[in-house]
């Protein structure tokens, strides 16, 4: 119930935060849109930067060739400006990331393995930045160094207490400052098989923002790396309380609580934190009543065509052969949803020409009931247009009946819709149909618009019909937070509709008759 | 919003994350906050090891893998060492070190902060080993085995947020003190 409210807060946080960043930056380039691969090109620029900081570090003399890096104005300042930032930045980015998959309820069932290997990768990062900044050997890194020793002290499992390296009885050696450049080194390399477990149950993942983000990004921090470049702190000394200086609060916001409390309290805190994080798949999973079903197959009606298996965003769908191919005379192969991996999009429903396919009650089949029971309670008008409106975005709009006049149609998800509900909301005599879905990036579903707009104008399966009048249909992207963007959709095309031709009702249309077949499943309705 | 006012708030907007990101990444913090000055005491001693050994009963060893019957086990420990610390005469410390690892048959290790104003202090510190091995005792002393008694009795000065350490010095088996001064 907390939690609820908690997301629902978050949910709308992010919403207000999305509608401005995309009035600014247009969806397209909206950086929280893209933070997850936002991260990985933050990851390329710290390896590139990194290589280059890789040669000129000294582990015999970490303090000063930092020092002497700094000093190269013309290249090392900003190479180590920009590996400073690019870290930061990563924090931010991943935190976005997590966030926005927690609070959109995608943090559980088949996405259970994206959020586990996420934990981990951020994990892995912050152990990449201690042991980075452990290597600049400044008060910053003493500090880490030490309040990491006092914790890690408490394991029966080294023959001497860590701590004791720190207390200046003898000069650290050179295999510390080693050690912690071997791991900061080595554990980028195994990222990228994290990488590849975190996106693995993805089909298509998009691994890299739009190119312009990409290259304002690193222009952004190039920029914040020259005119604000990163300063040397005072040295390390044994011999000195860590007086006050500048730290670095992404990767050492915890170092005030571990002083503050005993070793085995921060290891109590920092277990039932992070067992807490491991959990959220399963503390956020709906209950078994509330789970959304998985999609099905209804092989009288797959005709092997593989567009579900191709549209699938999650890869939960796989062609096989047909047992009874031969004796039926129907396709030898026939689509199969693999329930384990299917979240319950929806996308395959709006993918199957001949409604084979889909979750229970939201098949093409059911929405084609759906529609018929709309049409009949709504009866929209020559001069109507009916907004198609996404559940998950679209300003919010679809809890409401009715939006500045026109009727509201909602559906789960812009890409399970079928494109015979608009065909059949036109030919029952609407004048326009207005469809908002969320912005491609934003998809909770991952691919729904990208798929409903090739669907819709570029006659991807199941395409809308060639006859149906392509100026009554009009598909816009609005997130959550964007009611205005819809409003001023609407008054566009309500006036672009009323400049056409007066739309008529067919009289040939059979809704009745059609849903009635597909229901009782006799025959596909396309 | 024109192009232009878009253009602007994009800049404005992403200059003011990146000086966000900027003053997150050096906040200003101390980490020790009203400490003085601290005595550190830290060292590592080899102690004086004691040992129970027993021969083995030829049926235990007929029991045993051929290659694991050894006819003598030794089972044995470090000998404890009493830490007495006295600050400006007071008693500061008084505790009992054990050898580390389950069995304390590891060396002894001493690690204690003590926080003192700054200025001088006069400290006395006394390491003495608990108990003698028994004489009847096998027992794993070498050469390197720490003495069974070190002490030290100085005056230290110590600046504000100034750390002194006294260690133990191997060569010289006696106790010394450490400001950093030498390095």
């Amino acid at each position: 119930m907390l939690l609820e409210s908690v997301k629902r807060g978050a949910r709308r946080g992010l919403a207000w935060t999305d509608a401005a960043l995309n009035r600014v930056y247009g969806w397209r380039y909206n950086p929280l849109y893209h933070s997850g691969a936002v991260v990985l090109v933050l990851f390329l620029v710290l390896l590139v930067t990194g290589v280059y900081l890789l040669f000129v570090y000294h582990i015999s003399a970490p303090y000063d060739s930092i020092v002497q890096i700094t000093r190269q104005a013309w290249l090392g300042r900003w190479m180590r400006g920009v590996h400073r930032y690019a870290s930061d930045a990563a924090v931010i980015a991943a935190a976005f990331h997590a966030l926005r998959m927690l609070v959109q309820g995608r943090s559980w069932g088949p996405r259970t393995l994206a959020w586990i290997s996420g934990l981990i990768l951020l994990g892995c990062v912050f152990i990449c930045g201690w042991t980075g900044f452990v290597m600049v050997w400044d008060v910053q890194g003493q500090v880490l160094a030490q309040t990491g020793a006092r914790i890690f002290d408490l394991l029966p499992i080294f023959g001497e207490p860590i701590s004791r390296a720190f207390t200046g009885e003898r000069a650290l050696p050179g295999a510390f400052f080693f050690l912690n450049l071997f791991a900061h080194v080595a554990l980028p390399i195994g990222l990228f098989i994290l990488v590849w477990v975190h996106v693995s149950r993805l089909a298509r993942p998009g691994l890299f923002p739009p190119r312009r983000l990409t290259w304002w990004l690193s222009g952004a921090l190039l920029a914040l790396a020259v005119f604000w470049p990163v300063a040397v702190t005072p040295p390390a000394d044994a011999f000195m309380l860590p007086g006050r200086a500048a730290y670095d609060w992404f990767y050492v916001f915890w170092v005030p609580l571990a002083r503050a409390v005993s070793p085995g309290a921060m290891w109590g805190i920092s277990l039932a934190a992070g067992a807490v994080a491991l959990a959220i798949p399963w503390i956020t999973r709906p209950r078994l009543a509330r789970r959304p079903p998985a999609s099905v197959v209804d092989e009288r009606f797959c005709t092997g065509c593989e567009q579900c298996y191709l549209d699938c965003p999650y890869e939960a769908i796989a062609m096989v052969d047909r047992p009874d191919a031969s004796e039926t005379g129907k396709s030898a192969l026939v689509a199969r949803v693999d329930p384990a991996l299917c979240v319950s999009c929806g996308l395959c429903a709006g993918s199957c020409a001949p409604m084979g396919v889909g979750p229970a009650g939201r098949t093409g089949r059911a929405q084609l009931t759906v529609v018929r029971d709309f049409i009949a309670a709504q009866r929209p008008e020559a001069r109507d247009v009916v907004l198609v409106v996404c559940d998950r975005g679209a300003g919010g709009v679809a809890g409401a009946t009715e939006f500045e006049g026109a009727r509201v149609y909602p559906v789960s998800c812009g890409g399970n819709l079928h494109t015979s509900v608009v065909e059949f909301l036109l030919r029952a005599g609407a004048g326009g149909v207005l469809i908002v879905s969320c912005p491609p990036r934003d998809c909770w579903n991952r691919e729904g618009p990208k798929w409903l707009e090739e669907r819709l104008f570029h006659e991807r399966e199941a395409e809308l019909r060639e006859r149906v009048d392509r100026r009554r249909v009009r598909l816009v992207h609005a997130s959550a937070g964007e009611r205005a963007l819809v409003r001023g959709a609407l008054a566009a095309f309500r006036a672009d509709v009323a400049a056409l031709e007066t739309a008529t009702a067919e009289s040939d249309i059979d809704l009745e008759r059609l849903c009635e077949l597909a229901e009782a499943g006799t025959e596909a309705p396309r | 919003m024109s192009p232009a006012v878009r253009g602007i708030f994009g800049v404005v907007g992403g200059a003011a994350v990146l000086a966000l990101l900027r003053m997150a990444s050096f906040v200003p913090y101390t980490a020790e906050r009203d400490v003085g000055a601290i005595v550190r005491l830290a060292w590592r001693a080899r102690g004086e090891r004691v040992q129970d050994c027993r021969r083995r009963t030829p049926d235990e060893l007929a029991k045993l893998p051929a290659h694991m019957r050894q006819e003598e086990v030794c089972e044995g420990r470090i000998l404890p060492y009493r830490l007495v610390v006295e600050m400006d005469g007071a008693a500061a410390v008084n505790q009992l070190i054990h050898g580390a690892g389950a069995r304390e048959d590891r060396p002894l290790y001493v690690f204690q902060d003590l926080v003192v104003s700054p200025g001088t202090h006069r400290i006395g510190v006394s390491f003495t080993r608990e108990g003698a091995p028994p004489a009847d005792s096998a027992t794993g002393a070498g050469a390197l085995t720490t003495p069974a008694r070190l002490t030290l009795d100085t005056v230290l000065a110590l600046g504000p947020r100034r750390i002194v350490l006294v260690t133990y010095d191997e060569e010289r088996e006696q106790l010394v003190v450490h400001d950093g001064s030498a390095r």
